[in-house]
């Protein structure tokens, strides 16, 4: 068994990289895509307000698999065609926009009246109020279930074995299929999946003594008002 | 029903104001009214403030002392009335549930006038020093050195030399109530308003609060402030104004609302709050 391991792990080294990779060209593309989609759902003037909402409740509703057809084999009927990788990073990345635009909107409306109020009292004005005040709380309030989402996303790759691009599930599946060790090569790419994700919560963790400040932080606004 | 009392403007120059004193009050209220959502809390009240008069807003809860209070720089939108500055009508247009100002007027009319919350409201992710610069620099446009030479002049003022670099959370109620009175303090206003500062602070901490503004009273400061610290509202203000149901029902020199009140609601109100 142990040489059978030692013989899939190079194999799979390089889909975990493609998962991450994945992962990250997702966020990069769907982080500003939700933050846009919260301002617009919460600030804009009436239509765009609502095609934000549809967007954001059409992103959430739609499986993820569906979007990924979607992009990959419904988009080149529309003459644009990509190959797997772009494909399902923009998918990914559509889904994460929708999911943290939900998660942004909720930051922002945890924002305090009062900070607006104090605000709008000394005069500043809407943008400078938003930039200096009101975003740097709400971030501060996303960050643990932004992470909670990349979490998510990280095992949400795996779906894109689907439209075959090389990631850890594809590799592991492939792997299988020639050696017979499905049992095998399916607990350890679900291991190598909770290895990334236990070590990306520790290195928060580690990174987030920030996380203290903020509980510190919230004890200023008292409840009530 | 409306038992607005107005008060007619004095005849006699006001002591400490210039060669002006008597031409036009600081602040004019007349008539204002405010609702919510149809139901009016506030029916009609005028009240004129001249510059350098400390005022004390008192009255059971839900007497609209507070709606008042955050209409004069419309925190809340008045249904209808008028508030003159200097003589001159405020035309305040305000977005986002009240807060922030969609007309250039009403920016500067803010300018001019501070306020201070139950809450503070202070920046949570900002020092004290930082919560005191910001508006200089982002609403006034000063420049960075002069508004940090500025905060540290006014958290000095309240007391708070050393506590510059503090977060709020690391603060007491009462540092946090002078830090934001700092705040204010430092955008020049030409009048300061209190929404009952002292009621959510115990009551050592409170005491540090109402020096502060003894002090500022004391140094010709134009305040009015919502209260339920009798004490202050005897010993500090000039003048007292007893609301109730959303109408003033009696106002005058402090003395005489306190200790002889003429209403036979306001000699309720004070009796019971100084049972206590």
């Amino acid at each position: 068994m142990i040489e059978s391991v030692l013989a899939m792990v190079p194999e799979f080294i390089p889909g975990l990289g493609i998962s991450l990779l994945v992962t990250i060209a997702s966020l990069v593309l769907g982080l500003p895509l939700g933050i846009l989609l919260a301002l617009g759902s919460l600030f804009a003037a009436r239509p765009l307000q609502y095609t934000c909402i549809g967007l954001i409740e059409l992103g959430r509703g739609i499986p993820g698999l569906i979007m990924l057809y979607l992009v990959y084999f419904g988009l080149p009927q529309m003459g644009v065609v990509m190959d797997a990788l772009p494909a399902s990073i923009i998918a990914l990345g559509l889904m994460t926009g929708a999911y943290t635009a939900e998660i942004f909107v909720a930051g922002f409306r945890a924002v305090p009246q009062g900070q607006w109020e104090a605000c709008g009292t000394l005069a500043l004005s809407y943008w400078k109020s938003l930039r200096l005040v009101i975003l740097p709380q709400a971030i501060k309030i996303v960050v643990p279930p932004l992470i909670g989402w990349t979490i998510m996303l990280f095992q949400a790759t795996s779906l894109a074995y689907a439209i075959s691009v090389p990631e850890l599930m594809s590799r592991a599946y492939n792997y299988a299929s020639v050696t017979f060790e499905y049992a095998l090569a399916f607990t350890l790419a679900g291991l190598m999946y909770l290895a990334v994700t236990l070590l990306g919560l520790w290195l928060f963790r580690r990174v987030g003594g920030r996380r203290r400040s903020l509980s510190a932080a919230k004890v200023a606004v008292p409840a009530g008002a | 029903m409306n038992f607005s009392v107005h008060n007619t403007p004095l005849d006699t120059p006001v002591p400490g104001t210039g060669s002006t004193a008597g031409t036009a009050p600081i602040l004019e209220l007349r008539d204002i009214r405010i609702e919510y959502k149809g139901h009016e809390v506030v029916h009609g009240v005028s009240l004129t403030v001249q510059r350098g008069e400390v005022i004390a807003l008192i009255g059971p809860s839900g007497a609209g002392k507070s709606s008042l209070l955050r209409s004069i720089n419309f925190l809340e939108q008045p249904s209808a009335g008028q508030i003159l500055v200097n003589g001159q009508q405020v035309q305040g247009q305000a977005g986002r549930r009240g807060a922030i100002a969609r007309n250039k007027a009403l920016a500067t009319h803010r300018r001019d006038v501070g306020m201070v919350f139950q809450q503070f409201n202070l920046f949570p992710h900002l020092t004290a020093l930082e919560n005191v610069v910001l508006a200089q620099v982002h609403s006034l446009g000063r420049n960075k050195d002069e508004a940090v030479a500025r905060a540290r002049q006014e958290l000095a003022h309240v007391g708070l030399t050393g506590h510059e670099d503090k977060y709020p959370a690391k603060c007491s109620g009462g540092q946090q109530q002078r830090i934001a009175i700092a705040r204010a303090l430092a955008m020049d206003p030409q009048l300061m308003l209190f929404d009952e500062p002292t009621s959510s602070l115990d009551p050592e901490l409170g005491v540090e609060v109402l020096n502060t503004m003894k002090r500022l009273a004391s140094e010709g400061m134009t305040m009015l402030v919502v209260t339920h610290e009798m004490h202050f509202a005897e010993d500090v203000a000039d003048r007292v104004v007893f609301m109730a149901d959303g109408a003033v029902v009696e106002e005058g020199p402090a003395e005489q609302v306190m200790l002889h009140p003429a209403s036979e609601r306001a000699k309720t109100f004070l009796s019971a709050v100084r049972g206590r």
